[in-house]
């Protein structure tokens, strides 16, 4: 019936299958742990922001609180793992679903607020939630907990020696949260979500419960990110409040998906490939000094590329997108 | 056999303003009903009150045998009440498709039954060779058609059309008319608001008029039009003369 349309289902898919195959062929060439370390940064936060679009962009809920699940994930494993020696697999998939399920509860006071209302509350909730862990002491307070390193594992999710297989489930993540996106995107979730997001109103007289589909994007959203929390915690072996839920943490999931296109499949993915080595690098090379010259980079970068593209930079990778650029109608689209 | 849709002792009021009193009007099953009246006759209020955007402070809406009054829109949807919007609504950075496809999951959640039906009713609509546009780059009649597609992907029985035809050029405007006919012909009640009397009266079966949130005048388009309350109240004395 509408072949063009399958057949692009069908090209990303296989785009990616492509990308993700070769990226898992990198570490062979790439023995570098520094370098090892930043590909596990980039695709943590690739897949990060892809979960937080689901919400935020196709939904259109922007959360400026995701940093609340994010942590939610990590201390839930840690937690369960130092005092009841709960496996982090466990704790991983525990996480997620008490995230999802905190997203809903907080979900169903906020969605009845709209556009920044909406985001100063997701904001605050998150602020809370960190002031909360910060005066919890069986849960470390703001000392933390640390994760006793008991050699190289799966059962137990560490290893101490090497950043490979960290990589592969960061890999694995990123292909989950894509795959997770692409599948719904061409479902009645997506369309109720992206009809949601652009006018609430219409899509409640066509049989949509945005209700309803706010929450089910909320769950989505939060479970994802918990799960990467986990990893996180795992990764680093030492966690606390600032470290997990500081507020840089949900600006770090949004920026990648803002700066690749917000609300598309490939959008987060491609912010943070470019957006994730830049910081690690600027902060290396102009960095530590304590003068913050790398942020100052990474601030003007980020100016430079909304200005240039302000839908994001996803919009390059057609051929009308590339025309676009240099077309003098630019300025009037960009408006 | 009892009537599609039937409005009882209906009452809205804003704070002081009462925007519907004692409304009670009733539509048949495959009739083309017209609501008209005077600016601020309370006919976009009835309309919302109708397709559930809010509950009316007094009175009961009966739909299909069932009182539908507690219903949230998104159910009355399901239920068999679709709608257009008089400011139109689109899916803006959605394709006219998937706008389409929005209102074609209420009925099948299987994307590709969905997708079939969703080209189907952007055919029927002449809206078909635009199928792949985004709804933003649509011209202001297309996005009129497309709140009908729209509308008409979730299968209602009563389809409410607010001003569809309202600010089109002639051309535009019979076109519209031939699609109000089309859908009628195949099953749906119609009732819709509209301005433009010459348009209207010829396609509706029966007209219902509004003035100060009151019903005035119901009956023929003919006897409507030339009813002296109907006159003075809305239509004016030149059209009395002409009539």
């Amino acid at each position: 019936m509408d072949t063009a349309f399958a057949e692009r289902r069908r090209r990303d898919l296989i785009v990616a299958v492509v990308l993700a195959a070769i990226a898992a062929t990198v570490p062979l060439f790439v023995k570098d742990v520094y370098v090892q370390n930043i590909m596990v940064l980039t695709l943590m936060w690739g897949a990060l922001s892809q979960s937080w679009n689901i919400l935020s962009g196709y939904c259109g809920q922007i959360s400026l609180g995701h940093a609340l699940y994010f942590g939610l994930g990590a201390y839930t494993t840690a937690l369960l793992f130092t005092k009841f020696g709960v496996l982090p697999w466990f704790g991983m998939l525990g996480g997620g679903v008490i995230s999802a399920l905190i997203a809903m509860a907080l979900g169903y006071p906020c969605f009845r607020l709209r556009g920044h209302y909406f985001v100063i509350a997701t904001i605050v909730i998150a602020e809370i939630g960190l002031l909360l862990f910060h005066n919890w002491d069986w849960a470390g307070a703001a000392m933390g907990i640390e994760i006793p390193a008991r050699g190289d594992s799966w059962l137990k999710f560490q290893f101490p020696r090497s950043k490979l297989p960290y990589f592969y489930f960061a890999l694995a993540l990123a292909c989950v949260a894509w795959f997770v996106t692409w599948w719904l995107e061409d479902s009645k979730w997506g369309y109720w979500w992206r009809a949601v997001k652009d006018n609430p109103e219409a899509a409640e007289s066509l049989g949509v419960v945005v209700f309803n589909s706010k929450m089910g994007a909320a769950a989505v959203s939060a479970f994802l990110v918990a799960i990467g929390g986990s990893f996180y915690a795992q990764f680093v072996y030492f966690i606390d409040p600032e470290s997990v839920m500081g507020f840089q943490f949900s600006l770090l999931m949004a920026l990648p998906a803002v700066l690749g296109g917000i609300g598309t499949l490939w959008g987060p993915m491609l912010g943070a490939v470019i957006l994730i080595p830049l910081t690690e690098l600027t902060r290396s090379y102009v960095g530590g000094s304590g003068r913050g010259v790398d942020l100052i980079v990474y601030g003007g970068l980020i100016i430079a590329i909304s200005l240039a593209r302000p839908q994001g930079l996803i919009g390059l990778f057609s051929f009308k997108g590339l025309a676009g650029l240099f077309s003098p109608k630019r300025k009037e689209a960009v408006r | 056999m009892t009537p599609l849709l039937e409005t009882r002792g209906v009452w809205q009021r804003f704070g002081g303003l009462i925007a519907n009193s004692d409304v009670s009007i009733s539509v048949g099953r495959g009739e083309i009903v017209g609501l008209i009246g005077p600016n601020g006759a309370g006919k976009s209020t009835l309309f919302n009150l109708i397709a559930g955007v809010l509950p009316p402070t007094q009175g009961s809406i009966i739909f299909d045998g069932e009182d539908v009054t507690a219903l949230p829109a998104a159910e009355r949807c399901q239920r068999g009440i679709g709608r257009t919007f008089q400011v139109v609504k689109s899916f803006e950075t959605m394709t006219v498709i998937d706008n389409v496809i929005v209102g074609a999951l209420v009925r099948s959640t299987v994307m590709r039954d969905a997708r079939r039906k969703a080209h189907e009713v952007l055919e029927f609509c002449g809206l078909g060779p635009r199928a792949n546009v985004l709804a933003s780059d649509l011209v202001p009649s297309e996005k009129r058609r497309l709140e009908v597609a729209r509308a008409l992907a979730t299968e209602p029985k009563l389809l409410l059309l607010d001003e569809v035809l309202t600010g089109l050029t002639p051309v535009e405007a019979k076109t519209g008319v031939e699609l109000v006919r089309k859908v009628r012909d195949t099953g749906v009640t119609v009732l819709m608001v509209e301005h433009v009397m010459e348009i209207v009266m010829p396609l509706v079966d029966r007209a219902i008029v509004l003035d100060l949130g009151k019903v005035l005048v119901e009956g023929k388009p003919a006897d409507v039009v030339r009813d002296p309350k109907v006159i003075t109240a809305y239509l004016g004395d030149r059209h009395a003369i002409g009539a």
